[in-house]
C-alpha cells in the first residue's frame, strides 16, 4: 500500500512509485504520470526545497481530492521532496490513473500545475557564491490559472 | 490582541526575523492592517502588502484581507514555488 500524499526529505524512487499503481485496479486502462528533476543551470550546485509542515500536506490532499472528483481516478499520488538536492534528483511525482487516457493525462497536468501555486513549497537555489530564492514564474502563474478558469467555468 | 508571526522563505530573509509576537492597538482587526502597522514600524514591512504576499492563519491558508483575532498564528508567505 502506497502513501497517496508524502513530504519527505528522503530521496523518491520514481519507478518504484509508478509501478506500485500500476496493474492494481482492472477498470483502469490508463495510468498518467509526471516526475519533477532537478534541473542543471549555470551555478547551481544544490536546490533546496522548504516547505510548511501540515498546511503543504492538506494542500496537496485537497488538490488530490479534487482531481479524483473532477476526473473520476481511481488512484492519484503526490510526492514531494524537500530538503537539499543534488542535479538530476526527483522534486516530485505526480501519478493517475482512470478507465481512460485522457482523465489520467489531465488530472496530472492539473495536479502538478495546481500544485506548483497552491502548495506551500520553495526552492532555493544554491550555488558556490551562496544561495538565492527562486522567484514564482509567469508560465506556472498562468497554468495554474488555466485550470481555475476552467473549474469556474464548469461550476457556473 | 496578542498574534504570533511567522516571516516564510524569501520574506524572512528580507525582514530580517523569522518570527515575533505582537501586542496590536485595538484597532488593528485584519491582515492589512496588521501589514500597515507592521509597515510603520520598519518601512521593508511594505513588502508584505503586495497581492502576491498568501497568508496562513492557524495552519489554513486563508484569502487578504483576512481577520484577525487573539492568539491567531499568522505566517506570510511569498509566492509559492514547488514541483
Amino acid at each position: 500500500m502506497t502513501t497517496d500524499i508524502l513530504v519527505t526529505p528522503d530521496p523518491l524512487d520514481a519507478a518504484a512509485l509508478i509501478a506500485a499503481l500500476t496493474g492494481t485496479h482492472p477498470d483502469d486502462g490508463a495510468m498518467a504520470s509526471f516526475v519533477g528533476q532537478v534541473r542543471a543551470e549555470p551555478g547551481l550546485e544544490a536546490l533546496e526545497l522548504e516547505h510548511y509542515p501540515g498546511v503543504t500536506e492538506t494542500a496537496l490532499t485537497e488538490l488530490r481530492e479534487q482531481a479524483i472528483s473532477r476526473w473520476s481516478l481511481s488512484q492519484a499520488l503526490i510526492h514531494h521532496r524537500v530538503g537539499r538536492m543534488a542535479i538530476g534528483e526527483t522534486i516530485v511525482v505526480v501519478a493517475a490513473s482512470a478507465p481512460h487516457r485522457r482523465a489520467a493525462l489531465e488530472a496530472v497536468s492539473f495536479l502538478i500545475d495546481r500544485l506548483k501555486t497552491e502548495a506551500p513549497f520553495w526552492k532555493r537555489v544554491h550555488t558556490k557564491d551562496g544561495s538565492h530564492w527562486v522567484a514564482a514564474r509567469d508560465s506556472d502563474t498562468s497554468a495554474s490559472q488555466y485550470w481555475r478558469d476552467q473549474i469556474a467555468q464548469e461550476d457556473a | 490582541m496578542q498574534v504570533h508571526i511567522r516571516y516564510l522563505a524569501a520574506l524572512r530573509d528580507r525582514l530580517g526575523a523569522g518570527e515575533t509576537t505582537l501586542d496590536l492597538p485595538g484597532e488593528i482587526t485584519d491582515s492589512e492592517a496588521l501589514i500597515a502597522h507592521l509597515t510603520s514600524a520598519d518601512v521593508a514591512a511594505a513588502a508584505l502588502a503586495a497581492p502576491e504576499i498568501r497568508l496562513i492563519r492557524n495552519d489554513r491558508i486563508v484569502t487578504r484581507p483576512s481577520p484577525l483575532d487573539d492568539g491567531d498564528r499568522l505566517a506570510f508567505c511569498p509566492p509559492f514555488t514547488g514541483g
